[in-house]
């Protein structure tokens, strides 16, 4: 009963932290490609 | 720091790169105090001073800045706060791991690697390829295994996939049409028979061994494609339950990881050159990160690998939302009721498609505008070409007398590429965008390799990195060191384990299987250079 209720919980833990990563993707996407473009217009303005 | 607790991490660290920078500054930017000198000196990283004086004083004074901020007001739940000030501890550490592993135990282990030589026999550091790549994952996966990540790093490690992101898309601006076109071509073919037939190979496996559909779908992805990620995306077209996908990220860090340590060795080993090894890793290992990882350790001096490699991932990227089609075929054919039809495939391939690729392709659009070109250089595809006529730029007369050689030899039937090397002959050096094409061409006219190297280095002499791709390049590599430590950081026993049974029996064959054929390709079948 006992092995069951771990296992149980560890396939949750587990359920979940595979579960995180379909979280925020497209945000995190936007993010970089924001950051990476900003970064290349600075670079731009100050170098060129 | 997390929400509600003070933690002085952030400011501690902060204070150290601060500190060193100004030590570093004490007498001149470009002069070391006497100790630190010596120690310079020993490693071999004088040149570097002045990189490592600016970083450790602009990331020290940004990170020491929000530590203070932090200590006095605790981040509470804006946007802004969670997206900079609570992840500031994490990202400073992850910056002070990859500041002592790029500018400390690279070059420590290099010296060891020399000095072992005679009793070894060969240089350890060089054979298994310890730079600061390598070094930093290692850093990242004793770290997380060991100490664990404390609550005030969390969030600071979760941002190591956003800077490998960021890094990719930077990368968009260190490629040339030319050079696009044709990895381009190589590698739409190499990657649309490998992801195919990974897909296929595993569905087939998953029908051998009798895994559950959604399982099967979701690692055909994955393996095929470029992992995690592709997991993620054909993860609804086939219904996938979060234990089959725990259970697949859990083999692709498997596998991924045994690819990233053995790729390398093995490449250097064979002796495989940029291109052979870059379209290797961009095929063969199955998640984005670790390819990148792997191309980097390969060779971390230059971009070339990075980019072959890069240019395979964002290829097999571009196949996902085919993949994802023919799972979902796949998967309504196996189901009794039609369910699948209720998917929105559309949606899927709309959200799941990963936007970084995009970011990819339109900075390389942007920066094939010429836009990072500075006055005086040309862009032409491949290279920033400047005109300006220069001594140093010119062809020597040795060299000349073999190319007047060749034009009275009367080979050089073409007369554009004729007049083209004609007045290479007259100018002494290469002079226009047009020319410079056509004296490359010239080498179809010769089969003398000494010959054919005056052309290419005529061209060479006329090319030059402007301080703008300079700049980004430095912080390419910044981007990638950071993200690369936090994936270390990422690949926890824990995470592995999950990795049990069927998922891992599937995961071990094909991956091998892909890893081996892409091998025997690249290593037989590409013989060119970039």
């Amino acid at each position: 009963m006992a092995e069951e209720k771990a296992a149980s919980t560890e396939q949750k833990e587990m359920e979940e932290r595979a579960l995180s990563v379909f979280a925020s993707e497209r945000k995190e996407d936007l993010t970089a490609l924001i950051i990476a473009f900003a970064l290349a217009l600075l670079v731009i303005f100050t170098l060129k | 720091m997390n929400g509600d607790k003070r933690s002085p991490a952030a400011l501690i660290i902060g204070l150290i790169l601060l500190i060193y920078g100004l030590v570093l500054k004490r007498h001149d930017a470009a002069i070391p105090p006497g100790y630190l000198l010596d120690v310079a000196t020993y490693l071999k990283t004088t040149k570097e001073v002045v990189t490592q004086f600016s970083v450790a004083i602009w990331s020290g004074a940004i990170i020491t800045f929000f530590g203070l901020w932090n200590l006095a007001m605790p981040s509470m739940n804006s946007k802004f706060d969670k997206m900079v000030r609570t992840p500031i501890a994490g990202v400073g550490t992850i910056i002070f791991l990859a500041f002592i592993t790029r500018y400390y135990l690279e070059p420590i282990f290099k010296v060891w690697g020399k000095n072992a030589e005679p009793n070894l026999g060969f240089d350890f550091a060089a054979t298994f390829g310890l730079n600061y790549i390598l070094l930093g994952i290692v850093i990242g996966i004793i770290w997380v295994n060991t100490i664990g990540i404390p609550k005030w790093m969390q969030s600071g490690v979760k941002t190591a996939r956003l800077a490998m992101k960021m890094g990719v898309i930077s990368l968009g601006a260190m490629y040339s049409l030319t050079e696009l076109r044709y990895m381009g071509s190589l590698s739409i073919v190499m990657v649309a028979v490998f992801v195919l037939g990974t897909v296929l190979f595993v569905l087939l496996l998953g029908r051998i061994m009798k895994t559950p559909r959604p399982l099967t779908g979701v690692l055909s992805a994955g393996l095929g494609v470029c992992g995690v990620s592709a997991a993620v995306a054909a993860a609804p077209v086939v219904k996938a339950r979060g234990i089959d996908m725990a259970y697949s990220i859990g083999m692709l860090l498997l596998v991924g990881v045994v690819g990233l340590f053995t790729f390398p060795t093995i490449g250097r080993m064979v002796g495989m050159n940029e291109l052979q090894f870059g379209a290797w890793a961009g095929t063969g290992i199955l998640n984005s990160a670790q390819v990148a990882a792997a191309a980097l350790i390969f060779d971390p001096k230059t971009i070339e690998t990075l980019k072959v490699a890069e240019i395979f991932n964002i290829t097999r990227i571009l196949f996902l939302p085919v993949i994802v089609i023919v799972l979902a075929i796949w998967f309504a054919k196996g189901e009794e009721e039609a369910e699948v039809g209720k998917i929105n495939i559309g949606r899927v391939l709309v959200e799941k498609f990963p936007i970084f690729v995009i970011g990819f392709i339109l900075m390389f659009a942007f920066s094939s505008t010429g836009i990072f070109t500075p006055k005086n250089y040309e862009l032409h595809g491949k290279n920033f070409y400047n005109f300006v006529p220069e001594e140093k730029k010119e062809v020597r007369t040795r060299d000349l007398k073999k190319v007047q050689e060749l034009i009275d030899s009367g080979n050089v039937t073409n007369p554009e590429v004729r007049a083209a090397v004609e007045k290479l002959i007259a100018d002494r050096q290469v002079t226009t965008t047009a020319q410079t094409d056509l004296v490359l061409k010239a080498s179809d006219f010769t089969d003398d390799k000494k010959l054919k190297d005056i052309f290419k280095d005529a061209d060479k002499k006329v090319q030059a990195t402007p301080p703008t791709i300079k700049m980004m390049r430095e912080y390419m590599m910044w981007f990638f060191a950071f993200g690369l430590i936090g994936l270390g950081m990422q690949i926890t026993w824990q995470t592995i384990r999950q990795a049990g049974g069927k998922a891992a029996v599937i995961g071990v064959i094909a991956g091998f299987t892909k890893a081996a054929l892409s091998f025997l390709i690249c290593w037989l079948f590409i013989k060119g250079t970039i």
